[in-house]
């Protein structure tokens, strides 16, 4: 693939308007409110739209083509099962209370309902989480446009990360928001035509479907049995693994997606920001997936197109690019190749304003330097964003240098990561939780998933303390792990919960359901009411998974 | 404050004013699986896409 004027032409343009948005929005930053959380500002149909283009990373866009080419439309279980019934839930159900309590970030919220240690548990391995999520996909990034692009690696991961670092050092969290809503739009615009284009050249959906395995284009007819589909997973673990507890897990609790929401402008703001997301994240399928499947149809058409191999097997992570190659020319080439920078850049920027939110407030106000005027809190704030950067970068190298470590941490991060719904689940709805139960809880749940990934196998993945169960795929084992996960976490901290002292009511105002004050909806037009946009939003979802039974 | 919709609506209607005329000055341009001029039917999207942000902006103020 080779890029011609015009198409630098329109990456300039891009980094002009992100960079000018930043600068338009540095002078709204005088506190470190203002910088961290937006100081609760943001109209939202602004943080409805950020919410979901923060999770749509350029791995996303180029794992779900490729998810799309491996299994077909099965894939769409990450979004019409694996995210609205989540999206739906934090939206009625939790925003009362993250919103409610003021807290400034979600680990400040533990705080708040729990204790120290479950704050300080949640703290740091979210921050380290997030450092090593964004230098995971910037080292994606430098690897595809050097592989696609001839581009050099380093150059690609510098000039990235630095248009990053300028717009979000400037204007802070509403930067970033602001950002992601326009990259979201440039994604749209940028990838719908491929949709469009490679469905079109394959014969529209019938067309598709007749070239296709029947397994490819239903998404629940082979889910009764794991060795039917290609996914290898069983209904129960795709509903209760995927469907319950890793996606609420995900959307519910971690800080990168619950931070735009904390960011909107009201308590109806907050609440509606996942609701309203979820109708442009149900729509997303057909334009990250359906081009993958797309892509398979058409090398079965003997038209010049086929997916590039990696030793003997596809190499589907290449789909969405040689589709490109394929259907755009010089100009809109430009467009879809900004477009998919665009998404690298507002998953980055989602890592890095989280960062920096937990690391000024929940570790250097909390363990290091507490009472210190805003303005030196501002300070850090801004420090924390070149360091989150620069630490960014060098995990972008060492994944270069060190595969295997990454995929290590990244499966601990698995682990630490599962049982975490649990906690919140129960403080939200369950005023006897206390701190004890909640943290011990997380530390059961974390070694239910390391024993369960050590005592099962799957694709020779797992089984380090001897297997006592295979499973068909890595995918189903992951599921299963997250149950077992959430299960521990979920019965350990109700048991320690009950022989430990709760913590008087008085201090919960505000954290639990039964001693906080719902918000209200009368009064508002039908539209702008939560329960009817969650009502809205789940039949659309029912009907979407009906369609491609 | 500002409207973002002011700055994301210039920034289509630029993309669409290029891809237009890219589209219009080399009607031939194709990619290998098309034969559509898929930069003008592009451009003609970007430029419907960011009029509208521009007007509900101005609509707004």
């Amino acid at each position: 693939m080779t890029l011609t004027g015009v198409d630098y032409i329109i990456i300039l343009v891009y980094f002009a308007f992100v960079i000018g948005i930043g600068w338009l929005l540095h002078k709204r930053v005088s506190t470190s409110e203002d910088f961290l959380t937006s100081a609760r500002s943001v109209p939202v149909w602004i943080t409805s739209l950020a919410f979901v283009a923060t999770n749509l990373g350029a791995q996303e866009l180029i794992g779900m083509c490729a998810s799309g080419a491996k299994y077909g439309i099965m894939t769409s279980h990450f979004y019409w099962v694996g995210a609205i019934p989540a999206m739906i839930f934090v939206g009625l159900f939790m925003m009362p209370f993250y919103y409610g309590s003021r807290a400034r970030s979600v680990p400040e919220y533990l705080k708040l309902r729990y204790d120290e240690k479950t704050r300080g548990f949640n703290a740091l391995t979210f921050a380290v989480m997030t450092i090593f999520s964004s230098g995971i996909s910037m080292y994606a990034l430098g690897l595809l446009f050097q592989l696609v692009l001839g581009w050099s690696f380093t150059a690609s991961v510098m000039l990235s990360a630095l248009i990053v670092l300028i717009y979000t050092f400037l204007g802070g969290l509403t930067s970033a928001i602001y950002n992601e809503v326009l990259q979201f739009f440039l994604i749209v615009l940028g990838f719908a035509p491929l949709a469009i284009l490679s469905v079109w050249k394959a014969g529209g959906w019938e067309g598709m479907a007749a070239r296709l395995p029947a397994v490819m284009t239903s998404s629940w007819k082979y889910m009764s049995h794991p060795s039917q589909n290609p996914m290898g997973v069983d209904l129960f673990g795709m509903i209760m693994g995927l469907g319950f507890v890793l996606s609420f897990g995900y959307w519910c609790t971690n800080f990168l997606v619950v931070q735009r929401a904390m960011a909107a402008d009201s308590m109806a703001g907050a609440r509606l920001t996942p609701l309203i997301g979820t109708f442009p994240k149900m729509i997303l399928p057909f334009i990250v997936i359906v081009p993958g499947i797309a892509a398979v149809a058409l090398m079965k058409m003997d038209v010049g197109y086929a997916i590039p191999m990696k030793g003997d097997t596809y190499n589907y992570d290449l789909a969405l690019t040689t589709l490109m190659a394929k259907f755009y020319p010089a100009g809109m080439l430009g467009v879809g190749l900004t477009g998919l920078m665009a998404s690298f850049m507002s998953g980055m920027a989602g890592n890095v304003t989280a960062f920096n939110t937990v690391w000024t407030y929940d570790i250097y106000q909390s363990y290091i330097r507490r009472g210190a005027p805003d303005s030196h809190y501002l300070w850090v704030g801004r420090l924390s964003t070149i360091f989150g950067v620069i630490l960014s970068i060098g995990t972008a190298y060492l994944a270069q240098l060190y595969n295997n470590i990454m995929d290590l941490l990244q499966l601990v991060f698995g682990f630490v990561n599962a049982p975490l719904f649990a906690t919140f689940l129960l403080g939200m709805f369950w005023r006897r939780a206390t701190g004890h139960g909640a943290f011990c809880g997380l530390v059961a749940g974390t070694s239910a998933a390391a024993l369960t990934h050590g005592l099962t196998v799957a694709e020779g993945k797992g089984g380090w303390l001897g297997a006592i169960h295979e499973f068909p795929s890595t995918m189903a084992q992951n599921f299963w792990v997250a149950i077992f996960a959430w299960s521990s976490c979920f019965v350990v901290t109700i048991l320690v919960s009950l022989f430990t002292r709760p913590r008087p009511e008085a201090e919960l105002r505000n954290l639990v359901y039964g001693l906080t004050e719902l918000p209200r909806e009368g009064g508002v037009v039908w539209y702008r009411r939560p329960t009817l946009i969650a009502i809205a939003a789940g039949i659309v979802c029912l009907l979407l998974n009906f369609l491609f039974w | 404050m500002w409207d973002l919709r002011t700055p994301s609506g210039w920034f289509f209607v630029i993309l669409g004013v290029i891809l237009c005329a890219v589209g219009i000055v080399s009607p031939g341009a194709r990619a290998p699986l098309t034969d559509v001029n898929v930069n003008l039917y592009a451009g003609i999207s970007m430029l419907l896409f960011g009029g509208i942000l521009l007007w509900m902006a101005r609509r707004a103020s």
